[in-house]
């Protein structure tokens, strides 16, 4: 019986250094350890013995059996480590790279610079109330000029060049004529925003543009004054430049507003020092603002008598060039996306 | 336009104000200043200097050694001037002084003799055009003494003003408007220049008359007869105070007359009186196509819309823009006409333009002048004039032909008005002090503030109660107002939807498709459509374009997302750009006269070598736009025949949404592709925003998940190579209810498949949602899928 189990043990050593497969290895603790293994048998027929022997064989028995399962395991490690250390040889790749590229997949996308700024004042000015309104690019002379106060002669005509198109109308010069829609439409009090996109008669260089994009804003209410028009106007430079913004108030003539001003703010590049940017001023002029012209109002049909607003335009094209240092206007219509894709 | 300090200074009293302090209230308050300019800096530095020994030079004919006397030292000088003599006062710029034009003078070598310093010319001090010889200085002057002592009048500062800042403000046009603001920025003391009691010696002759025929062209016109003229160049002073605002000294009689409109801001002009045919002045509208050659030598025909001054025999001037060259005085004249008039600036400011005539007689003109300020312009002309030429004499009084009035304006307002427009407590002294520091006259009666303006503020600058807010505004400093909150209802904005819709794309466009953003010209031009195949004329043109490339307004996108691929294939190998933005069709009319706006989004894929058909690429990004939006029966249709010419007739679809055509998706026609000589392949799309957003949507709804094991089945069947397939998986998909999806999963062409046929294979997936599917229901399922498939003469595989 003893030299049987030694056998058994051998057998079992034996078909566990002949296989390399996985399954292989099952079948062999099927062969020795299974329900009908071979040294399963033994064990089970140690009742048959006699008193003097079982013990000694019973031992013996369970001792190999614990020997073969672990024989199988440790066959089993390392035939998965030699596996995998050879899947992970096959599998190396080249981890220097980027992904490579195929067709149908592309980098990242980039919104236009123009639509992020006019997003973020967008966000600014809806959180504060205010209600975003369009109009048309194309305008009728009324209200581009008219209804602002700007009539057929008035010499502030030929401060904003326009372009006239062959049915009569023209490229709106600025979104203040979204104001008068807006005031058509909205019975005070009311706060508007209209941004887009305003056209100028204008040869083109490195700080001029033929076409560029303003957002216009205007707040009617109630005793509305020009301590309101700065606080706003503080507000929003805060928010854009993510920093209090030094600002000072000029006196600047537009006829739909009155009184009317240039807001300038510090220079961000030198902080009021003077540099190459502000000519030396340590000032950027940045947005004409002002009280609602009555006039304008009443083209409105808003009685200036029970209710008085502000407005104000801002240039969103030199805010992305103060933003971002862009030396050129040229770039944001060029459809360069080497110019796109860095925003 | 720019102004001298010396002449501000003759106006207003400027002591201890420094030139910065002034230009920095000013710019917070009145106008906005370009720079500021010291004029003849090198005078300071200049000494009188005294001859004490001429020598010849060893080495050069024209040359001499010259020894001075500074009196403080003795300095020897190279000089090639000839006027020099022994005993003569001589201007010497020492070592180091940097003189007109930039030239500093050097300790230096000339032909082998030390010179230390130079002896200056006029022209070389920046005092005339003079270079014949150097300037001999009066014989008693003191040695040593800086020669900005001595041409005072020379060294000035000159501070430009920005004009666009000052068009609403007729009375800044001179010296005197911003001698106001001094005075009433400062406290300061003005100073009336014109002297009235010169009025007494005018004649009595009625050797002039003014006829005006048209009192709304030209509300008033004064002249003067003045005789014993003697044309003569300007003394010192006046060439100073020309030069300084950049003007060239002519004469004494232009040069006064430029120098009083400069001064206090009255355009005039001068006739030779013995020019004029006649002794009637008659200022009328110009007869259609009545010729006039003016002081620059161009002859204008002239339209009844011009103003023109005239003698028996015609037009003498152009009113209010330039004389005529007919009646100019020249150096023989001895009898003149001072002119100083008031006309309509509507008038002005088109005839300027008309003739492309901005003179600074129009461009002053053209703001709505004072009338009032004629006779004083007058008096102070005739008062320089005496001050220059004594002899002259004026034999007429002013003959003033006034039919037009100006009309006073009184404002009513109240203290509580301008304190709440402000948003300030401003007291009630401080706006009377100021108020009438700028000159208006007031009177209080409580909170009422009644105000009368001065007449060169009454032109059209100050009408209502608004106007006197700003001048309240300014003078007190917006700077020193607090920012204030106002206080208002607080709640949610009314939305823009369609700018929300707009975002919306744009972010799917950019977030989910990887494109990027580009923004083009609203403007295209006829040889780019051309290339395209695009008949023109369609487009809104402009009257006025740029440039023939930016000549009329776009009716796509595409054109120009064209040229920018055509652009960017230098850069990329690979790129796909978009542009959301609007396009206007002048056939259709929104409002009663403005051309319809749509908004578009169009883009277009490159790629220099595509693995797979571009068109893939732009259907999928239109698919996935289309699904995020939640479009609701969205579909996408082969088109061959009704396409535009830059589409490629075999890789085009139309975008439909509810039966409405909506966009298209197509590549780029190979004639495009060459036009453009573009190196790769494109795809395009072009989808109309106001469609989509119209597009009724899908409710976003919970759908139950299948409680029901689903059944696939692949199945392969013979289809002619043209035929779509996507038509095969309609064909299932109606065949039974218990189709759950219906996709193609691979197409194969070539051997064994006979030519012109391919192999089209199906994942069909069945399901149901009362009970799991029976083995022989599947067979069932099966079996009518193929009969349908055979029907239609797609023969199974």
């Amino acid at each position: 019986m003893e030299e049987k189990i030694h056998a058994i043990y051998a057998a079992a050593e034996t078909a566990l250094s002949q296989t390399t497969k996985e399954e292989e290895i099952e079948e062999i603790r099927v062969r020795f350890l299974g329900r009908k293994g071979e040294l399963t048998q033994i064990l089970r027929g140690l009742g048959e013995l006699p008193s003097e022997k079982r013990s000694f064989i019973g031992k013996l028995a369970n001792e190999i059996k614990t020997k073969i399962e672990h024989a199988i395991q440790s066959k089993l490690d390392t035939i998965r480590a030699s596996r995998f250390s050879r899947l992970i040889d096959e599998e190396w790749i080249d981890v220097s790279l980027d992904s490579p590229r195929s067709t149908g997949e592309y980098s990242r996308g980039h919104l236009h610079p123009i639509s992020q700024i006019q997003y973020e004042i967008e966000d600014i000015f809806t959180s504060m109330g205010f209600t975003i309104l369009d109009g048309p690019e194309v305008e009728t002379d009324y209200y581009n000029f008219e209804a602002l106060n700007i009539p057929w002669y008035h010499p502030a005509r030929d401060m904003q060049d326009t372009f006239w198109t062959e049915d009569g109308n023209l490229l709106r010069t600025h979104t203040s004529a979204i104001q008068v829609r807006g005031m058509e439409t909205h019975r005070p009090p009311f706060r508007v925003i209209g941004p887009g996109r305003v056209f100028r008669y204008e040869a083109t260089d490195a700080s001029h543009e033929n076409t560029f994009y303003q957002v216009e804003g205007m707040m009617v209410d109630r005793e509305i004054s020009v301590a309101h028009l700065i606080y706003f106007m503080k507000v929003l430079l805060r928010e854009i430049f993510k920093t209090e913004v030094t600002i000072r108030l000029r006196p600047g003539y537009f006829p739909f507003v009155e009184p009317g001003f240039e807001l300038d703010i510090h220079c961000l590049i030198c902080n009021g020092k003077g540099c190459s940017v502000c000519k030396q001023s340590g000032w950027v002029e940045l947005l004409p603002c002002g009280l609602v012209h009555p006039n304008v109002l009443r083209y409105g049909n808003i009685d200036p008598d029970q209710w008085s607003g502000f407005a104000f335009g801002l240039g969103l094209n030199r805010l992305v060039m103060m933003r971002y240092g862009i030396n050129d206007i040229r770039h944001f219509l060029s459809g360069d996306i080497r110019f796109v894709c860095q925003f | 336009m720019w102004l001298s300090w010396n002449t501000l200074s003759d106006l207003v009293d400027l002591t201890n104000l420094s030139v910065e302090e002034v230009v920095e209230r000013l710019t917070m308050s009145t106008a906005e200043i370009e720079s500021i300019e010291p004029m003849n800096p090198h005078l300071a530095q200049v000494i009188a200097a005294k001859i004490i020994d001429i020598m010849p030079h060893p080495h050069a004919d024209k040359l001499t050694l010259v020894d001075v006397d500074t009196g403080k030292e003795k300095v020897r000088i190279v000089c090639g001037a000839p006027n020099h003599k022994k005993g003569d006062i001589v201007a010497l710029a020492p070592c180091g002084t940097t003189l007109k034009e930039g030239f500093t003078v050097h300790k230096t070598k000339i032909r082998g003799e030390e010179s230390c310093g130079m002896l200056c010319s006029e022209k070389e001090l920046g005092l005339s055009d003079d270079h014949s010889g150097i300037i001999i200085l009066p014989p008693h002057t003191q040695l040593g003494k800086p020669l900005n002592e001595i041409f005072k009048e020379w060294y000035d500062v000159r501070i430009e003003i920005d004009n666009k800042s000052i068009t609403h403000r007729p009375d800044l046009w001179c010296h005197e408007g911003f001698a106001r603001e001094i005075a009433a920025l400062f406290g300061r003391k003005l100073i009336d220049p014109v002297d009235y009691s010169i009025e007494k010696s005018f004649g009595k002759s009625d050797a002039l008359a003014v006829v005006i025929e048209n009192g709304d062209a030209a509300p008033r016109y004064c002249g003067l007869y003045v005789k014993n003229i003697n044309i003569a160049p300007s003394p010192s002073w006046l060439k100073a105070r020309i030069t300084a605002i950049g003007m060239r000294p002519i004469n004494n009689i232009v040069d006064i007359t430029n120098y009083v409109m400069s001064e206090i801001g009255e355009p005039m002009h001068a006739f030779d009186r013995k020019k004029l045919r006649g002794n009637t002045i008659i200022v009328r509208m110009a007869r259609d196509g009545e010729p006039i050659t003016t002081l620059d030598g161009n002859t204008h025909v002239l339209s009844k819309d011009d103003i023109v001054i005239a003698d028996a025999g015609g037009p003498i001037a152009l009113a209010g823009v330039m004389g005529g060259g007919e009646s100019e005085i020249d150096d023989s004249t001895q009898e003149i006409v001072l002119e100083a008039a008031n006309f309509n600036p509507i008038h002005i400011r088109r005839t300027a333009g008309r003739y492309n005539l901005r003179t600074e007689a129009a461009i002053r003109f053209e703001k709505s002048l004072d009338p009032e300020l004629c006779p004083r312009a007058i008096i102070r002309c005739y008062q320089l004039i005496k001050e220059i030429i004594p002899q002259a004499e004026a034999i007429t009084s002013i003959v003033d032909a006034y039919p037009k009035k100006l009309k006073k304006i009184s404002i009513t307002t109240s203290f509580s008005f301008i304190r709440r427009k402000l948003g300030t407590n401003i007291s009630n002294s401080e706006i009377c002090n100021i108020l009438k520091s700028l000159q208006f006259t007031i009177t209080e009666s409580g909170d009422t503030l009644s105000i009368e303006v001065p007449s060169f503020r009454a032109t059209k600058d100050i009408s209502i109660p608004d106007d006197i807010v700003e001048e309240v505004g300014r003078i007190h400093g917006y700077d020193n107002i607090e920012p204030k909150a106002p206080l208002v209802p607080c709640a949610p904005p009314e939305k823009n939807e369609k700018r929300a819709f707009e975002r919306l794309i744009k972010d799917i466009m950019v977030k989910d498709n990887h494109l990027i953003e580009v923004s083009n010209y609203s403007f295209v031009g006829e040889a780019q459509l051309k290339k395209l195949g695009l008949s023109s004329d369609k487009e809104l043109k402009l009257k006025n374009p740029l440039s023939m490339e930016q000549d009329r307004l776009r009716r796509s996108l595409l054109p120009n997302l064209f040229n920018n691929a055509a652009l960017n294939q230098r850069f990329r190998d690979e790129f796909q750009i978009f542009e959301l933005g609007r396009v206007y069709l002048k056939d259709d009319k929104q409002s009663p006269n403005l051309a319809q706006e749509k908004t578009f989004v169009a883009g277009i894929v490159y790629a220099r070598k595509p693995s797979t058909p571009l068109y893939y690429r732009a259907r999928q990004i239109i698919s996935l736009l289309l699904s995020k939006l939640n479009i609701k029966n969205f579909h996408i249709i082969p088109e061959t025949t009704s396409l535009p010419p830059y589409a490629h007739p075999g890789r085009s679809a139309i975008v439909r949404a509810m039966d409405k055509e909506i966009g298209l998706i197509g590549e780029l026609h190979p004639a495009t592709i060459e036009a453009l000589d573009m190196k790769g392949h494109g795809a395009f799309f072009d989808l109309d925003v106001d469609a989509l957003m119209a597009a009724e949507k899908l409710p976003q709804k919970f759908t139950e998940l299948p409680r029901f094991p689903e059944v696939p089945f692949e199945v392969s069947v013979l289809a002619p190579s043209r035929e779509y397939a996507a038509n095969l998986c309609d064909i299932v998909r109606a065949s039974t209810q218990l189709v759950r999806s219906c996709e193609i999963i691979s197409i194969y062409e070539g051997a064994p498949i006979p030519l012109g046929k391919k192999s089209v294979s199906l994942k069909v997936v069945f399901g149901s949602n009362e009970k799991t599917l029976e083995p022989s229901q599947i067979d069932e399922l099966q079996k009518t899928v193929i009969a349908a498939l055979e029907k239609n003469g797609y023969a199974l595989r």
